[in-house]
């Protein structure tokens, strides 16, 4: 009989399922995907539903469900906490109390209740899901394990060693000290949103010179040499209020917090450059220690740090490791992953399996749902959506390569729905990358969010080392590269940026001859496309080259500004619908613009979502 | 956020989408639900042979059969195939069809099919459906649609004659339908009479519904109180002319309204509707309701959700066990 596995993460950000049977990947989805609800924390009933039935089981087939952290660990983390700074610290109970002591302490029978089933109910730890999400699926039999984020139940950073199917931690660093808080109090004061914008604030890092990188480390983290970090928690005030800073923090960068949504200036983009400094310091300074107590070659990392793709480039070409290998769901929706791996492996015994060929086992990270042909024409037909259908596939491929050559923006959704943040060639928005408008016209027009924001390439896999300076694969868009000298352009940023406090001017500059995916820095955050991942997205960007010469397409997550990417046809249409895209591709369907009719009643649909 | 089940179909109006997978958010902790290739929720693929040393069973109905809120292994008819071993049953129930577009269901997809029995599962609701022409839907975005179906009318010499085939493809505005049209809308308790007090009444919760109806001695369908009532018998006629077509026997399976079951609403008429149709010759009726009445009222009351009224799993099993009570015997005489 197999053993199948359900893990769950949920009651705190980006709420997720994710179900394994003997060890192997069945499905895995975030709960926001299908709520639409940016960052859902509430149970993810849609996404465990999704799980059942890609795996086609009742809950009763179920060996256990597992909750993705230990509930009675984080009370004792709020609690002691709060104690540590009362009498103050009333606001952050305030904020707690609901979850420690509503939901979290009957998570098992409320996960009964959802399933209707008495199922059996694990728990495991936070970190430890993470580190199982970073090392199970990893291609590698032994490594190091490093996984870092704001706060699990007490740990915030943990170095681990995977082997075989055991996963063990061998050190932490405990709240409050945590790179995730450091990095979120710098995202909450330049006015971007926690647990949201710090990717927003790492685009903005190269903007900015690192003129407080001192400041930091003098008076914010103190990171020893063996990458161990404390932090001056003076400064913050995530511990007694429940916002991340404070007074001091204020008068030690000159200020209180930029507004969200008002302009960006030199201050952000120099906090930006400073902190993203600090922290690839102090990841390399852990990654080093990591390898020197455990002694291995690979490093698998997971945790919300390690979707920091500048910091995981620089530990690529620090060498610190021969190989890295970064869960793509390295947030917390990844839990649900590394608790059913977890289960799996160490509860259940579940021999682990390697992929044969050497690679991971996360398949590309497609492990949403699809949907059919005849779904597809069934939603369009109800709705009255006039379309093509392109059946063939490579005709279909020329079509859409075709249309981005002339400049025109493609919604591509084809195949499994991408499990993590990044949207890798399901759920896409596309775009020509040879155009130095791209950038500008996609932003603005298109997600209708700030111009600084840059956008990523996709290349075929077997082209990256002709664009990038870059050696190994990178399937999930988590390690930044260097766009190959040869390619850039001669660019003054220090003197655009001084100049002129619009963005615009600096980003409509062309950098290279790829400009619409080439940073101010001349880097890029690259995802490689494997024709055995996503066939039908690797021939699409063949073609492309075929008709351009250029091996690479823009590649953005199929959504607007503060809406979770798009999961089903039905999101899809709409999203197309309320922006400037030209061509909506739905599987062998092509939809284009200008013979849609108008979505009616639809004029309010920026209130349906939070900015981010 | 379920999946989407249902496509357009040019002569039955809408069938399952072929080959589909899903499970289904419901009250009941969800549902699994597998649709064959030609488009209906049953694990066997259609062959117009028989598989060797087997009987074969064709069952068709609505959301009852089809099984709405439980999995396909827990319906009654996958339940009735493994308390018959050796019996193949084919499953062509269809969600919310009337007996009209069952009877279309067998024309397209069954008459050519090799088969011992025919059970035409007839639920006390289809009636409505019989009687009109369009159904209500809410689009992608909640908007209240109206999708139209196929219909018979019957004229005056007791012919039937088929409209709406291929129904209109594009779904319908309420508000632009004519007024000539609107009479023919099945609500099914959304709008028309008390259509307020219902929804004040639901608001309330299942209890309230329940009371409401026996303090009320509510009747939901009226149609079946009077034998020459026009919606009886257009329904009538569509089922003769169905069963005129049926070679082999054919057990009329005649499902009750749950108020049926649990006595909150007379079923005289809907039973004797439902004899009438005995006088066929090769025609069982088998009414389930003399073998659900036998179980105690707290079980029967299990036999439904909390708030859908689609069958549970055990009000499923109820039902496999009472129409293998009319079935076993006619598959052991060996079929006609």
């Amino acid at each position: 009989m197999a053993v199948t596995v359900l893990g769950i993460s949920a009651f705190y950000h980006d709420s997720a399922a994710a179900i394994v049977r003997d060890g192997q990947i069945v499905a895995a989805a975030q709960e926001e995907r299908f709520s639409r609800k940016k960052h859902d924390p509430r149970f993810p009933r849609h996404a465990v539903n999704y799980c059942l039935e890609e795996a086609f089981i009742e809950p009763d087939e179920l060996d256990a469900v597992v909750f993705y952290d230990h509930s009675l660990l984080t009370f004792d983390r709020v609690i002691k906490s709060l104690l540590s700074v009362a009498p103050r610290g009333e606001e952050q109970w305030l904020k707690a109390a609901p979850s420690v002591l509503g939901v979290k302490t009957y998570i098992a029978d409320y996960i009964r209740d959802a399933l209707k089933r008495d199922v059996k109910v694990l728990f495991t730890e936070h970190h430890l899901s993470h580190a199982a999400s970073a090392f199970y699926p990893s291609p590698f039999a032994m490594a190091a394990i490093l996984t870092m984020d704001g706060v699990g139940e007490w740990a915030t950073t943990t170095i681990g060693i995977g082997d075989g199917q055991a996963v063990r931690l061998l050190k932490e660093i405990r709240y409050p000290h945590s790179l995730g808080l450091l990095y979120s109090a710098l995202t909450y004061y330049c006015g971007f949103k926690v647990n949201s914008g710090e990717y927003k604030l790492m685009g903005l890092a190269p903007y900015g010179a690192p003129r407080y990188a001192d400041t930091i480390r003098r008076q914010l983290i103190d990171i020893k040499p063996d990458g161990s970090f404390r932090l001056n928690t003076d400064y913050f005030g995530y511990l007694d209020t429940n916002v991340m800073t404070n007074e001091r923090f204020c008068e030690l960068f000159g200020g209180p917090p930029r507004k969200p949504e008002s302009r960006i200036t030199r201050r952000e983009m120099d906090l930006a450059a400073s902190i993203q400094k600090v922290t690839e310091e102090a990841v390399l300074a852990l990654a080093r220690h990591a390898r020197q107590i455990t002694g291995c070659r690979d490093l698998a990392l997971a945790g919300g740090v390690a979707l920091n793709c500048v910091a995981n480039g620089v530990l690529l070409r620090e060498r610190v490791f021969d190989r890295l290998w970064i869960q793509p769901a390295a947030g917390d929706a990844g839990g649900s992953l590394g608790a059913a791996l977890l289960a799996s492996h160490m509860k259940f015994g579940v021999p682990r399996k390697m992929h044969p060929a050497g690679r991971d086992t996360q398949q590309g990270s497609y492990l949403g749902p699809a949907y059919s042909s005849g779904e597809i024409r069934a939603f369009l037909d109800r709705s009255g959506y006039p379309y093509e259908v392109v059946a063939d596939a490579a005709a279909r491929s020329e079509s859409i390569a075709r249309t981005l050559a002339s400049g025109k923006v493609v919604g591509y959704l084809s195949g499994r729905m991408e499990f993590g943040p990044r949207s890798l060639g399901s759920r896409s928005i596309l775009g020509n990358p040879l155009r130095a408008d791209t950038q500008t016209v996609m932003n603005l027009k298109i997600k209708f969010r700030e111009s600084f924001r840059p956008f990523a390439p996709t290349v075929l896999a077997e082209r990256c080392g002709e664009y990038f300076e870059l050696d190994v694969e990178s399937p999930y868009m988590l390690l930044v590269a260097p766009v190959r000298k040869e390619r850039c352009l001669p660019f003054d940023l220090a003197a655009l940026v001084n100049s002129n406090d619009d963005m615009l001017p600096i980003v409509s500059q062309p950098r290279s001859d790829i400009p619409a995916v080439t940073h101010v820095d001349y880097s890029a955050r690259v995802q490689t496309v494997h024709r055995d991942d996503h066939a039908g997205f690797h021939d699409l960007i063949a073609a492309f080259e075929r008709l351009t010469g250029c091996g690479v397409v823009v590649n953005t997550s199929f959504n607007v500004r503060g809406e979770p990417i798009v999961c089903t046809p039905q999101d899809a249409y709409r999203c197309f619908m309320r922006t400037e895209m030209d061509l909506l591709v739905l599987e062998g369907c092509l939809l284009w613009k200008e013979q849609q009719p108008k979505l009616a009643d639809d004029q309010k649909w920026k209130e349906e979502y939070e900015l981010d | 956020m379920s999946r989407k089940l249902f496509e357009y179909h040019p002569v039955i109006g809408y069938h399952f989408i072929p080959g589909i997978k899903a499970r289904i958010d419901h009250e009941g902790g969800g549902y699994l639900v597998r649709v064959n290739a030609a488009g209906f929720r049953c694990d066997h693929e259609l062959t117009p042979e028989k598989p060797p040393g087997t009987k074969r069973i064709l069952i068709f109905g609505d959301s009852f059969t089809a099984g709405d809120g439980v999995s396909n292994k827990d319906r009654y008819s996958d339940l009735l195939e493994r308390l018959l071993p050796g019996t193949q049953v084919l499953n062509f129930g269809l969600s919310g069809s009337g007996t009209d577009q069952q009877f279309l269901i067998f024309r397209e997809y069954a008459a050519g099919l090799d088969y011992d029995l025919a059970v035409l599962a007839v639920q006390a609701e289809n009636i409505r459906r019989v009687a009109n022409r369009y159904r209500p839907f809410a689009d992608e975005n909640g908007r209240l649609l109206l999708v139209a179906k196929p219909y018979y009318t019957l004229d005056a010499d007791g012919r039937l004659a088929l409209h709406h085939v291929p129904p209109p493809k594009e779904p319908i505005d309420p508000e632009q339908l004519p007024e000539s049209e609107r009479q023919h809308v099945d609500w099914a308790g959304r709008e028309g009479n008390h259509a307020l007090l219902r929804k004040a009444i639901n608001t309330l919760g299942p209890w309230a519904k329940t009371l409401a109806q026996k303090l009320t001695g509510y009747q939901p369908y009226p149609e079946y109180d009077d034998p020459d009532n026009a919606d009886w018998r257009l329904m009538n006629a569509v089922l003769r002319n169905w069963i005129g077509h049926l070679k082999r026997p054919v057990v009329v399976f005649a499902i009750p309204y749950f108020a049926y079951v649990e006595e909150t609403s007379s079923s005289a008429g809907f039973e004797a509707r439902m004899r009438e149709l005995a006088d066929w010759p090769q025609v069982i009726v088998h009414q389930a309701l003399h073998d659900l009445r036998q179980y105690p009222k707290d079980e029967r009351r299990r036999f439904r959700f909390e708030r859908d009224t689609h069958p549970t799993v055990s009000g499923h099993k109820a039902l496999a066990e009472s129409l293998a009570k009319a079935v076993r015997p006619i598959l052991q005489q060996g079929g006609a």
